[in-house]
């Protein structure tokens, strides 16, 4: 069931908000457990053992830790300060071992869903160059929904009690919710225990407020996917599918409306996501927050899909910059050097990782590991040349702040992004090749009034996406000023109200690209 | 307090890193200029910044930095 089905907004969550509200305070989480599996069993029938695995692992390691971190406390009493230094290290030590044996365990089984098909098919290409032929079985499995998300979940709770940042939970009931939650099972936001365990489990009454605000969040994002994405897809997939019919010019704004489709498609989601858990009392984080009005790569990363970067950086990137190999190998750059080279190297190795993880994250195939590699070479390169682009701008009266140079970074990052979604949507990396060299060399503007004509949208498609768009960067803005927009409708006539309300409900129900002749876009990052 | 000052100075000249409280939410501090700063602090104060410390709490203004320093420092 996904989460633009009418079936999900507008039958299911409505009777479990009214169940929630008559169960007893206590039942309330359990309740959302059970609409959560029964969520996860729509998608992935009996695959859901493997997220009841992961939790009960998680569970298991956790209690483990706290039990040696119990124990540890207990030896240490009236020890020598050597004493104390071997007891600590000991349970250290077996306090890691839990921790590695048990994220080995669950990416394994991210690995045979996500991973195993990749890995045969390049071993049994490596084996061909040595006269071998289909080396391994080639095996086609499906993987349980959203074990991308909440196998990231699993690990930060396990990284997080170990580094004692949160404590092991003695409930089994509450693991298995946090990783199970049905509105961020299949696309995110990836949450942290810590954040969510004390809204998630409150049981907290649903209040009208928070009905309408979750209703109001959930409607907007209906309006992204189904008036703009949906719409913008049918251009989307006949330049994607058939770029050597069509000249450069319309190939760029393919990628264009390609990573505005991506945008509304997931942001949309989130809309959905964030307004379902909002009903119940229970706020998420924001996933996106404007990031097309980005200065350069490393901010829009920032910006977009937040909470899967915000993973990265504590668990990969600052461990690994900060961990004895890395520091040492850069000890030596910086006595020669300075800090700045070291620690441009620090983060450079770091974000090689993150950027390789990042890449392979997203999907199992070249494309993905260019797109990660792509934005790695562009975040590293903004970094080393960042002195000189300041000393040119100084040197040549250039005032960075002002208003037209700011457009000049948004754009060039805008452009930056669309380059790298054009590969990241290509059917494989040489078709993305394929298509850069028809922008870059077939040039030509005279066929491009026709080429859109040809494309499956009439000019009232075009004329209700400029409309659309202009609705959603009006909204953008406001947010980008920190305008509290529900909060100000909210205290508007309950005429302009429901007025407001019901312009966006028509909107989408007269303008929705659905029915005959619409594919509606398929959710993205469900497959990731 | 004098010494982090200067090294944040150092670090990036254009901000007011007296009065600033969201240094990192700001960003005003991005990640790599995070390591650099605690490279630096690493060695002006002997103190080893262990990962679970880096959060933005920890690093939003030059008086939470500084009391993150105290503190690693009473702890060793």
């Amino acid at each position: 069931m996904s989460y633009f089905n009418v079936l999900y907004a507008f039958v299911a969550l409505p009777i479990l908000v009214a169940l929630y509200n008559i169960v007893p305070k206590k039942i309330r989480p359990i309740l959302l457990l059970l609409a959560s599996y029964a969520f996860f069993f729509s998608y992935s029938k009996f695959l859901i053992v493997f997220v009841m695995l992961s939790s009960l692992s998680i569970y298991l390691a956790g209690r483990k830790m706290s039990s040696l971190e119990s124990k540890k406390k207990e030896k240490l009493e009236g020890l020598e300060k050597e004493e104390k230094k071997a007891v600590k290290e000991t349970y250290q030590k077996n306090k890691r071992n839990v921790l590695v044996f048990t994220i080995i365990f669950n990416a394994f089984f991210l690995f045979i869903f996500k991973y195993l098909g990749f890995f045969v098919k390049n071993t049994n290409h490596l084996v061909s160059f040595f006269g071998g032929n289909n080396f391994l079985p080639i095996i086609k499995l499906a993987a349980p929904i959203g074990i991308s998300f909440y196998t990231l979940q699993a690990i930060s709770y396990l990284v997080d009690i170990y580094r004692e940042k949160i404590e092991a939970e003695k409930k089994l009931l509450k693991v298995m919710l946090y990783l199970s939650f049905f509105p961020t099972v299949v696309e995110g936001p990836i949450t942290r225990y810590g954040d969510i365990k004390d809204t998630i489990y409150e049981g907290t009454r649903v209040t009208y407020q928070n009905f309408c605000f979750g209703y109001q969040r959930i409607l907007f994002g209906f309006f992204k996917k189904m008036v703009i994405a949906d719409r913008l897809n049918i251009f989307v997939k006949i330049i994607f599918t058939d770029y050597m019919s069509y000249s450069g010019p319309a190939i760029f704004l393919g990628a264009i409306f390609y990573t505005i489709l991506l945008y509304m498609e997931f942001s949309g989601t989130m809309d959905v996501v964030i307004g379902s858990a909002e009903m119940f009392g229970i706020t998420l984080p924001e996933n996106f927050r404007q990031p097309f009005f980005s200065k350069n790569i490393s901010e829009f990363w920032s910006r977009w899909h937040i909470s899967l970067g915000q993973w990265f950086k504590d668990y990969i990137f600052y461990p690994v910059s900060l961990s004895k190999p890395v520091k040492k190998l850069t000890t030596g750059i910086k006595k020669t050097f300075g800090n700045r080279v070291s620690s441009l190297t620090m983060g450079g190795i770091a974000l090689f990782a993150v950027w390789s993880l990042n890449g392979l994250w997203h999907g199992a195939g070249y494309q993905y590991l260019f797109f990660g590699y792509y934005h790695f070479t562009l975040i590293l390169l903004g970094n080393i040349f960042e002195p000189w682009i300041v000393a040119f701008c100084t040197k040549a009266h250039i005032n960075r702040k002002s208003i037209p140079y700011r457009i000049f970074q948004t754009v060039k990052t805008c452009i930056l992004v669309f380059i790298g979604e054009l590969f990241f949507r290509a059917d494989g990396l040489r078709a993305g090749f394929s298509m850069m060299k028809r922008i870059l060399t077939d040039f030509q503007f005279h066929h491009i009034g026709r080429e859109i004509a040809s494309l499956g949208l009439d000019i009232k498609d075009y004329i209700v996406l400029a409309i659309a768009l202009l609705f959603v960067l009006g909204i953008s803005i406001l947010r980008e000023r920190r305008i509290p927009i529900r909060e100000k409708i909210s205290k508007k006539p309950l005429v302009l109200r429901w007025t407001l309300y019901y312009v966006l409900i028509f909107a989408i129900l007269i303008f929705g690209a659905y029915g005959k002749g619409y594919v509606p876009v398929a959710p993205i990052y469900a497959d990731f | 307090m004098e010494k982090l000052l200067e090294i944040l100075e150092e670090l990036e000249p254009d901000v007011d890193f007296e009065n600033c409280e969201n240094l990192v939410d700001g960003r005003y501090l991005d990640s790599l200029t995070i390591l650099s700063l605690i490279s630096e602090i690493e060695d002006a104060f002997d103190v080893q910044i262990p990962t679970v410390e880096i959060v933005p709490a920890n690093f939003n203004s030059a008086k939470k930095i500084w009391a993150l320093i105290e503190r690693l420092q009473e702890e060793d």
